[in-house]
């Protein structure tokens, strides 16, 4: 089919949804688009001259791709990017569609996109992605794709179809191992972490999930562990450790709930940054970009002046302020993000207060078992007041009681969030942690009582 | 001094998928809040093991990966697990060790890795994979709720006991209909979510049986199971 009439289609399509009130569509017109023709973002993203930028793996996908696109807009680059979060190949041909004009001609030079583990190598034979990042590999919603193992080898079929320069965390052994599938050697460029002040959880770590010699399947032997299977390893039978990174954090100065300072190296050569998104987790979102930046020419200074000043994606670290208390989203998705995310906010901090909003929606996994899979006993003792709601609120106060932590399940969202400013004296924070469409909930209820929230991107 | 009892952990390392490592933490509080005590011993890949202390063998699932380097190294404990199964010794073991159990696992590629058969039954990986909420109810223990995540198709020998009839689910293949398999005080199922912290009846169902031959404990101080039982409720009303 004609570019212009499929695009005359899908436009119109995100035109009604938003007149009958359905918000910009999304990934609506996307949908329409593929069943008129699957090719057309194929032709979209041959248009854009200055390439086409992905982002995929486990955790970090969306303040990965918003750091990129901070910085590559800083530069001076126009961007098309799926800043929604829809991540599946309608989310990426829908902002392809937004970026073109009715003639197929992009306002944009450089294409910038997170997409889904599975979706990539949908999505890469059409967008012939120049550069692809891989942040890193973990247990995720495993009702979708079994098993981490395959979900390795599916990114790699997406890797295989493109002949792409690679960034690759090279502290996660699953993703350093993804290099095989690179067109050349030369292409493969590694992103690490050499030093980097660990809080313990306590002895009930999370379920390591991918500690094998991807070679041999021997079991790895590390030499530090900076969360999870992230760290140094080598295989004991030398079949496989870890590449050396071109871009390092050599040391992180300051690190506390509100960012870090860090210095990262650039094939030797050194430079501070500071950082306003805290948590281990983070600083590798943060070296993903530096690592991507550097590649494509960017200056280090204009990255560090961009790093300095970004801001949380949605739902992420995100603060709002109610009633004089300072409520913070931390949107948790599997046992090493949830992981990350006590860690860096809830173990160790005097009166913690805190609600889990649990859900079991397609977009969160129908299977909470993970929540057992997470170290939440490091709560213990702390006597933190603590809310559980959302559809599984109760799976997630069984958690805590067998974890020795009292909760109080909250009657609904909203009373739950009432419940939790009140427990919060004028002038101090407290910590809400949804899944993601107990998330969108959250934004919700919370933007009808806070001035200082934004929308989501649509 | 607090009566104990010892449980064996089968490969935590490579078995501990889906939140399997919550039905440990149920053995172990449920202990505790009667004032028992549990000692959890792991058991590794090629380390020597001494079977005769335990009381509850336990075993969760994996990735493949694992689950290929754990069925290399079970069968050197395959006759003592029979021995012990046949001596009333009370065992749970989920998805890739429940299927390492029965007698023999066939892979997509046609490879035969060989159980122990403390279970009559066979299991042949399948193209259909067989996710989402399962309800099965059990004569003795009534509704058993949980998530089951496997493609592995499990077939019972004729005389083989499962475990529960399927409400809603798959459990052992697309097919038949039941879910697990028991032999005496030996459980084999597919439940993921974990089962036990949300099924406290067969949690305490193994618990007393391991009570029973260690210390002659005839019956569970009840608990309050308010939570578990609220999670259940839940559970039991989600899409398939």
């Amino acid at each position: 089919m004609n570019v212009t009439l499929t695009l005359l289609a899908s436009k119109t399509a995100a035109h009604l949804s938003q007149l009958l009130g359905r918000g910009g569509g999304g990934a609506l017109p996307g949908v329409v688009a593929e069943m008129l023709d699957p090719h057309l973002s194929g032709k979209l993203a041959a248009g854009l001259s200055g390439g086409v930028i992905v982002v995929t793996g486990t955790n970090g996908k969306t303040t990965t791709t918003k750091l990129i696109g901070e910085i590559l807009s800083a530069h001076g680059v126009k961007v098309v990017t799926n800043s929604s979060g829809s991540n599946l190949k309608r989310g990426v041909v829908s902002a392809l569609i937004a970026a073109a004009d009715m003639r197929g001609k992009m306002t944009a030079t450089v294409g910038l996109f997170e997409v889904d583990e599975a979706s990539l190598r949908l999505v890469a034979p059409e967008i012939k992605p120049t550069h692809i990042i891989v942040t890193n590999l973990f247990r995720d919603q495993l009702d979708r794709y079994g098993e981490l193992d395959t979900t390795a080898k599916l990114i790699g079929e997406g890797i295989a179809a493109t002949s792409a320069e690679l960034y690759l965390n090279a502290d996660d052994p699953l993703v350093a191992s993804l290099a095989k599938y690179a067109g050349k050697p030369a292409d493969v460029h590694y992103f690490g972490i050499e030093g980097v002040p660990v809080n313990p959880v306590g002895e009930h770590q999370t379920a390591i999930d991918s500690d094998r010699c991807p070679e041999c399947h021997s079991r790895l032997e590390f030499s530090r562990v900076f969360y999870g299977h992230v760290g140094h390893y080598r295989c004991p039978k030398g079949d496989f450790s870890r590449p050396a990174g071109e871009v390092v954090i050599t040391n992180v100065e300051t690190a506390d709930r509100m960012g870090s300072r860090f210095v990262a190296a650039i094939r030797g050569k050194r430079s501070t940054y500071d950082f306003p998104l805290p948590g281990t987790y983070n600083l590798y979102n943060a070296l993903a970009a530096i690592s991507l930046g550097q590649g494509v020419g960017i200056g280090v200074e204009l990255i560090q002046q961009t790093l300095a000043v970004t801001q949380a994606a949605f739902g992420r670290v995100e603060r709002v302020e109610i009633d004089g208390r300072t409520l913070v989203l931390l949107l948790i998705k599997n046992p090493a993000g949830f992981t990350q995310v006590l860690q860096t906010f809830v173990i160790g901090r005097e009166a913690v207060r805190a609600m889990f909003v649990i859900n079991d929606l397609a977009a969160d996994g129908r299977d909470v078992s993970w929540l057992w899979d997470v170290p939440i006993e490091a709560l213990a003792g702390s006597n933190p007041t603590v809310l559980t709601a959302g559809i599984r609120g109760s799976d997630m106060a069984m958690r805590l009681h067998y974890a020795g932590v009292k909760s109080t399940p909250a009657a609904s969202l909203a009373e739950g969030i009432d419940a939790l400013v009140a427990a919060t004296p004028v002038g101090e924070t407290a910590y809400i942690l949804p899944t993601y469409t107990a998330m969108l909930e959250v934004r919700k209820l919370l933007q009808s009582r806070s001035k200082t929230m934004q929308e989501m991107p649509r | 001094m607090s009566q104990t009892i010892v449980i064996a952990h089968l490969y935590p390392r490579e078995m501990n998928i889906y939140g399997d490592m919550g039905n440990i933490i149920s053995l172990v509080k449920r202990l505790e809040w009667r004032g028992l005590r549990a000692e959890v011993r792991q058991v590794e890949i090629g380390e020597a093991f001494d079977w005769e202390a335990v009381d509850l063998v336990f075993g969760g699932g994996g990735q493949d990966s694992g689950q290929l380097a754990v069925g290399a190294d079970l069968v050197r404990h395959g006759d003592k697990l029979r021995e012990m199964a046949k001596a009333g010794v009370p065992m749970l073991v989920i998805c890739g060790l429940y299927q390492l159990f029965g007698r023999e696992f066939v892979t997509g590629g046609g490879d035969v890795i060989p159980g122990i058969g403390v279970f009559n039954a066979n299991t042949r990986a399948g193209s259909v994979r067989m996710i989402g909420n399962v309800v099965a109810k059990n004569d003795e223990l009534g509704a058993l709720v949980g998530f089951e995540n496997h493609s592995g198709a499990t077939k019972l020998d004729k005389g083989q006991l499962p475990l529960a009839k399927v409400s809603k689910g798959c459990g052992n293949n697309p097919k038949s209909g039941y879910e697990g398999a028991v032999s005496g005080e030996a459980i084999g199922t597919y439940l993921h979510g974990p089962v036990l912290p949300k099924n406290p009846q067969l949690a305490d169902k193994l618990l007393l049986a391991a009570l029973k031959r260690r210390h002659g404990v005839q019956e569970l101080q009840p608990l309050d199971s308010s939570f578990e039982l609220a999670a259940a409720k839940v559970a039991a009303t989600r899409p398939r």
